[in-house]
């Protein structure tokens, strides 16, 4: 049995960077927090990118140091591979059900030895890598993840009970069950992040069809040290890519699929990886297919132009359309509009589409609150209260308000911790004045 | 070059249906996207620039627009949903009203009764022909009771006043429609370079073979081959008529309850007419296709008039086989209201026009690609040019 408090000041949903600093800022102000992740690990998206833009800084380290100080925080318990079932209002604060899914091993016995990962015979793509690797059917999310303990995948495993017989602690149990939990908060905080645009949503790119057709977390693992290949290759065949395509707004500002807004992000990432490209294989030619740069933020513009002094190629081109020819190169078909709109057929080894952000989760009646036309939490008073969702004590922060860099989650977390905080400090003192 | 500016120009546009422009944010999707699009014509972003811009008499120079069949891949792709497809139709109208010096067209496309009303006119006249002269019609049927106990339509519609009002008209159509096209070279080659005197010959070919195959549409990517084979048939099913109506009225019109064989050609163009309006009638009730998705009163007027020209031809047809002489001789100035009618609006002024604009259009930007080809020397390249 999985044991945690019957009340918290707060509940913060989702332990990717904005969710973990909420939680830091909500517990570093004295309140005792429960954060819920429903991934096997904390960490979110961030933790699996390569560099942050626009200081090139490594990303995990500085999300780990974060994921490590929310594990061993005193007031901030940690539930992962848990789903928020539904909050009822209670009084001045909410009654949660949650439903931690069952990784068929005995977390509070695990030491997280890795035994049982070793001895399965049966592997599956491996998430963590955007499926260009491969994992084993009970496996530690990855060499980061928080808590360092398995999950079976019952999808892939045959049941064989090799990690059964690995494990030294006898912790494998095949017949554990889904786990529903109650507890009493008196706020939350909803941090829940992003998905990517589906790869197929453009037909015309053929993201979901063609090998060399990457999605730009797929390039982040590649070009991550601990990534699937440990270099930059493409997938098809293990070349090294001469001359790599970044396709901007290949996932969102295109009503053609249902994505009318800026991500945000894709520009400053597709400028980070090109760079990074760059850096890593001199000689490899890295264009950059945009309908305009949006490089809004600190430093953003700099960056921009930091990228073109270090060779990569910036085309006004809105691709319309991409064909896999021969060895799997890719042919994109773009008007050169800055070349007397001359229309142009160009060949590339490997592409990534830039695909958009959109909502990670939805509420569904899980949660009393309202999301607007394109799927994010409505934000009632985005200007002066930005972190405020539609409810009183719920509180939004990071993507699922709207497309974010990481420094504006980190900044949005903040702020909502702190309107938390405010909550429940009033909470306090009219339970104080009627006393 | 002066460029003048008109900004009321996409405001003007919506009149005629393209409402859109505002929207494009010219990313170039749409001209990658086309099939059609070549080295010699980018479009259709370029020609959405122009009318963003304004400008006028850009506009109404390009031939662009007549360079689209509208597979509509541009509007299905499109970001912004601008829907370059439509824009191109909607400057196709736009463009049509510009080169008709008459003005009708212009207010034809801006008011859409206005078309309904010239219709009505022209049947009207029509009927009147038939009622009011002495010698002929109805009139001339009072002087020939007999051709009211049998069919005798040399007692109704001698074929020698037929055939020179089939003349009259064909001339009067012919001559409005030339003198527009005759505006549409201006238009096109006023700020063209020299030095393409023998271009014109050379491509001649090109205005003959697209005028009577539109063998580029088959080039489009998407819906090409069915709407191509069966504007195909169409226009080989009304070249027959013509032919039949015009030329041949002699051996067309017969008199009697009597067969000849030129009637069979009748039967495939009738045949073809109605089929062919109906799969069109029907695809544009399911606006599946992006072609079929935006018509207006007008598209339907010509394809609906064009079904009941055929519908009553036939009717016609078998009245006279059946003997029924009143009933033939009323369907006979029913028909000729409906196919009068059309032809007088529809060739001149509305979307018929396309049968003569589309082919010049191929033919003039051949002639100006091969004056191209010829005047850059070789290895030279052109130097861009950005809107």
């Amino acid at each position: 049995m999985t044991k945690i408090k019957p009340f918290y000041d707060g509940l913060v949903l989702g332990g990717g960077i904005a969710g973990m600093q909420a939680a830091l800022d909500l517990a570093g102000q004295g309140f005792e927090v429960l954060l819920v992740e429903k991934e096997p690990t904390i960490g979110g998206v961030m933790v699996g990118l390569n560099k942050v833009f626009p200081t090139l800084d490594c990303s995990s380290c500085i999300c780990t140091p974060r994921m490590a100080e929310v594990a061993h925080h005193d007031r901030i318990s940690v539930l992962c591979y848990t789903d928020l079932v539904r909050a009822r209002r209670r009084n001045a604060g909410f009654e949660v059900i949650l439903r931690k899914k069952p990784r068929y091993v005995v977390e509070e016995d695990c030491i997280g030895c890795s035994l049982c990962e070793l001895a399965c015979p049966y592997f599956a793509p491996h998430e963590f890598d955007q499926g260009l690797g491969a994992r084993a059917a009970i496996y530690i999310p990855h060499g980061n993840a928080i808590p360092q303990v398995p999950v079976l995948d019952p999808d892939y495993c045959m049941l064989d009970g090799n990690c059964a017989r690995a494990c030294p602690k006898n912790c494998i149990d095949f017949a554990q069950q889904a786990e529903e939990l109650s507890v009493g908060v008196g706020s939350i905080i909803v941090a829940t992040g992003l998905r990517l645009t589906p790869m197929g949503a453009k037909k015309q790119y053929g993201g979901d069809r063609h090998a060399n057709v990457m999605n730009p977390l797929a390039m982040e693992r590649v070009q991550s040290s601990n990534g699937p290949y440990g270099h930059i290759l493409r997938p098809s065949d293990g070349k090294i890519p001469r001359s790599v395509a970044y396709v901007q707004c290949a996932g969102s500002r295109d009503q053609s699929i249902g994505v009318p807004y800026c991500s945000r992000v894709c520009c400053m990432y597709a400028l980070k990886q090109a760079i990074m490209i760059r850096h890593q294989r001199h000689d490899t030619q890295v264009t950059i297919y945009h309908m305009d740069i949006r490089a809004f933020g600190k430093g953003y513009e700099q960056f921009y132009r930091r990228a073109q002094s270090e060779g990569v190629r910036v085309v006004k081109a809105k691709v319309a359309r991409i064909t896999e020819v021969e060895n799997g190169d890719l042919s994109l078909r773009v008007e050169l509009i800055d070349e007397g709109g001359r229309v142009a057929d160009i060949r590339h080894d490997l592409v990534v589409l830039s695909q958009g952000t959109i909502p990670g989760w939805r509420p569904e009646g899980a949660l009393p609150l309202e999301v607007d036309d394109d799927g994010f939490f409505a934000i009632p008073d985005i200007a002066a209260r930005p972190a405020n969702s539609t409810a009183e004590g719920i509180f939004v922060a990071g993507v699922a308000t709207g497309p974010k860099d990481i420094p504006d989650s980190i900044v949005e977390a903040g702020a909502a911790a702190m309107e938390a905080a405010m909550y429940l400090d009033r909470v306090r003192e009219s339970a104080g004045e009627m006393a | 070059m002066i460029l003048r500016v008109d900004p009321s120009i996409t405001a003007e546009l919506s009149q005629y249906g393209g409402d859109t422009a505002v929207k494009c944010f010219n990313c170039g999707n749409c001209t990658a996207a086309c099939s059609l699009t070549n080295q010699e014509s980018v479009f259709p972003r370029r020609y959405i620039r122009y009318i963003q811009l304004g400008l006028k008499d850009k506009m109404i120079g390009s031939l662009d627009p007549w360079l689209c069949y509208y597979c509509g891949d541009c509007s299905e792709t499109c970001p912004r949903q601008a829907q370059p497809g439509k824009l191109m139709m909607a400057s196709r109208r736009w463009l049509i009203s510009m080169y008709d010096w008459t003005g009708l067209s212009r207010l034809m496309y801006r008011h859409e009764w206005v078309e309904v009303v010239m219709l009505a006119l022209v049947a009207l006249l029509v009927l009147a022909l038939f009622t009011i002269p002495a010698n002929f019609g109805f009139r001339l049927l009072a002087q020939h009771p007999e051709a009211l106990r049998t069919v005798n339509l040399s007692d109704f519609a001698p074929k020698e006043v037929v055939h020179w009002g089939d003349i009259a008209l064909a001339s009067l159509l012919g001559f409005l429609l030339l003198s527009n096209a005759a505006r549409m070279v201006f238009h096109v080659r006023r700020h063209a370079a020299g030095g393409a005197g023998w271009a014109f010959l050379a491509e001649l070919r090109e205005f003959v073979i697209e005028g009577f195959t539109q063998r580029r549409w088959r080039d489009c990517e998407t819906g090409a081959g069915k709407h191509w084979l069966r504007h195909l048939l169409l226009v080989t099913a009304y070249g027959a008529m013509f032919c039949l109506v015009v030329v041949f009225l002699r051996w067309f019109q017969v008199e009697n309850t009597s067969f000849h064989w030129s009637s069979l050609l009748g039967y495939y163009s009738t045949l073809v007419l109605m089929g062919a309006t109906l799969g069109i009638m029907s695809d544009r009730l399911k606006k599946r296709e992006q072609i079929h998705k935006d018509s207006d009163l007008a598209d339907w007027l010509f394809v609906i008039l064009l079904f009941l020209t055929g519908l009553s031809g036939i009717a016609l047809h078998l009245a006279r086989l059946l003997d029924l002489p009143l009933t033939t001789y009323v369907l006979y100035t029913v028909h000729l209201m409906i196919a009068v009618s059309m032809l007088t609006v529809e060739v001149p002024f509305g979307k018929w026009s396309h049968l003569f604009y589309r082919p010049l259009a191929m033919y003039l930007q051949a002639v100006e690609a091969r004056r191209q080809h010829s005047a850059i020397p070789a290895g030279a390249t052109r130097a861009p040019v950005t809107v």
